[in-house]
C-alpha cells in the first residue's frame, strides 16, 4: 500500500515536471540536432531517463536546467552511436526540412534558416538564453563553459545573424 | 563608470535586454539604434526558435521496481564488507582477484554514473568550504565506510541512487577542479572501467565487494586522486 503510493507521488511529480517543461526540451533537442525525428527520439529517452533519475533531482525548482541537462546528454549520446554528419543546408533530409518548412511567414522562415545554418557553438548558448530564460552564468554551467566564453559566442551568434539578414533582405 | 560605444554594442550584442548603459545610451543616437535593431532582432530569433511542438508521447515508463533493478545485476543477498587496504596495488591485486565475474552490466553503470554526474551540476562549485562532519558522517556512515582526512576538501556530500542503492556521493576540489567520487560498497566489479564523455574523464576501480567511481573534468589528473581516494577510503567490515 505504501508502496503504491510512493509510486503514485512519483508518477504525480513526473507528470507535473514534464507537463510544464515538455515543450522546451523539444525545442532544445530539436535545435541542438537539428532533425524533427532524432528529437523526438532525444526526448522520449530523456523523459525515460529522467523517469529513471528522477528521486535524484531533490530541488523541484533546478527541474527545467535538470531537464535540458539530460536531454544536452542524450543527444550527445545519439550522435555518438549515429555519427550524424554536418548538416548541409542545400541537401536536408525530408526530417532535417520538416523544421524549416511549417513557418508561413518568409521574414521568420529566413530567421529560422539562418539560426539553422550557425555553428553548434553559436546556436546552442541563444537558444538556451532567448527561448529558455537562461542567464549567461546559467548557460555557463549548463554547456560547462567559462562566462566569458558564453558572451562571446552570444555576440557573435547575434553578430552572424544580423549579418545573415541583411544579406538575404538585399538578395 | 561611462561605457564607449564599443563597449555598449559589445554588451547589447552579448544581451539586447541589457539596461545599463543608460548616460552613454541618451546621448548616443547610434547606439540607441544599435540597440533597438539587435532587441528586434531578438523577437524575431525567439519567434522563429519557437518550433511548433508535437504532442507529448510518454514512453512506457517502467514502475519502480525495474527502475531500481536497472543491469539485471546480481543483487548480493548477504553483502560481505571488508576492510581493503588503502594502495593502488592492492585495488589491482582486487580487479585480478574478481577477474572473470560477469554479473555487472559494465556498460550501464558506467552510463548511469556519468549521467548522474552530469545531472547533478550543483554539485561541482568550485568552493573552499568543506560539508560539515555531522553531514558527512550521515552521508558516509560508519558502518559503510570509514574516511580520512587524505580524501581532500570534501565540498559535497549526498546519498544518490546509483543502480538502485543509495550510495554515498562525495566531491572533492581537486587541482583544477571538482571531483566526484562516488562509494558503492557492494557494487562488485571484475576489473577497473574507464569512463568518459565530451567533458569528463575517470574510472571506476573494484574495491573489495565493492567499487569506487571517480570522475573528473578533462583536464584534471587522476592518477593522484585515485591514491588519493584510496588511501582515505576503508570499508567497514
Amino acid at each position: 500500500m505504501q508502496g503504491s503510493n510512493t509510486e503514485e507521488r512519483r508518477r504525480q511529480r513526473f507528470d507535473q515536471k514534464v507537463g510544464v517543461f515538455h515543450q522546451d526540451m523539444y525545442r532544445y533537442a530539436a535545435w541542438l540536432c537539428r532533425d524533427k525525428a532524432i528529437a523526438e527520439d532525444v526526448v522520449q529517452e530523456a523523459l525515460l531517463r529522467a523517469w529513471k533519475s528522477l528521486d535524484a533531482l531533490r530541488d523541484d525548482a533546478a527541474a527545467k536546467p535538470w531537464l535540458l541537462t539530460i536531454v544536452r546528454r542524450e543527444n550527445a549520446r545519439y550522435f555518438e552511436r549515429k555519427r550524424i554528419e554536418t548538416v548541409d543546408i542545400d541537401n536536408l533530409t525530408a526530417s532535417q526540412s520538416a523544421l524549416l518548412s511549417e513557418q508561413p511567414d518568409d521574414d521568420l522562415s529566413d530567421m529560422r534558416e539562418a539560426i539553422f545554418s550557425l555553428e553548434d557553438d553559436y546556436r546552442e548558448p541563444l537558444v538556451l538564453q532567448v527561448l529558455m530564460g537562461f542567464s549567461t552564468n546559467e548557460i555557463a554551467k549548463q554547456m560547462g563553459l567559462k562566462q566569458g566564453a558564453v558572451l562571446t559566442r552570444l555576440h557573435r551568434a547575434r553578430t552572424k545573424l544580423k549579418g545573415t539578414m541583411q544579406a538575404m533582405a538585399t538578395d | 563608470m561611462t561605457m564607449n560605444c564599443e563597449e555598449y554594442k559589445q554588451t547589447i550584442a552579448e544581451d539586447p535586454n541589457f539596461d545599463g548603459g543608460a548616460g552613454h545610451v541618451s546621448e548616443c543616437a547610434e547606439c540607441r539604434t544599435y540597440r533597438d535593431e539587435m532587441r528586434a532582432l531578438d523577437v524575431k530569433i525567439g519567434h522563429a526558435l519557437a518550433l511548433k511542438v508535437p504532442d507529448l508521447v510518454l514512453p512506457d515508463l517502467p514502475d519502480l521496481e525495474n527502475v531500481v533493478s536497472l543491469s539485471n545485476r546480481r543483487r548480493l543477498s548477504t553483502p560481505t564488507w571488508f576492510a581493503v587496504a588503502a594502495t593502488v596495488l592492492l585495488a589491482v591485486f582486487f580487479s585480478m582477484r574478481f577477474a572473470g565475474d560477469d554479473s555487472v552490466d559494465y556498460e550501464s553503470l558506467a552510463d548511469e554514473i556519468l549521467a548522474h554526474v552530469s545531472h547533478e551540476p550543483s554539485a561541482l562549485w568550485i568552493t573552499d568550504v568543506a560539508v560539515s562532519d555531522d553531514h558527512l558522517h550521515e552521508v558516509v556512515p560508519a558502518n559503510i565506510a570509514e574516511l580520512d582526512e587524505s580524501a581532500g576538501l570534501i565540498t559535497f556530500a549526498a546519498s544518490c541512487p546509483i543502480n538502485g542503492r543509495n550510495v554515498p556521493h562525495l566531491v572533492i576540489q581537486g587541482q583544477h577542479g571538482p571531483v566526484t567520487i562516488i562509494l558503492m560498497p557492494d557494487e562488485k566489479i571484475s576489473s577497473a572501467i574507464a569512463l568518459n564523455d565530451e567533458n569528463h574523464h575517470g574510472v571506476i576501480l573494484p574495491v573489495g565487494d565493492g567499487s569506487i567511481a571517480i570522475v573528473a573534468g578533462l583536464d584534471e589528473p587522476l592518477d593522484e586522486v585515485q591514491k588519493q581516494v584510496l588511501q582515505s577510503v576503508v570499508w567497514s567490515t
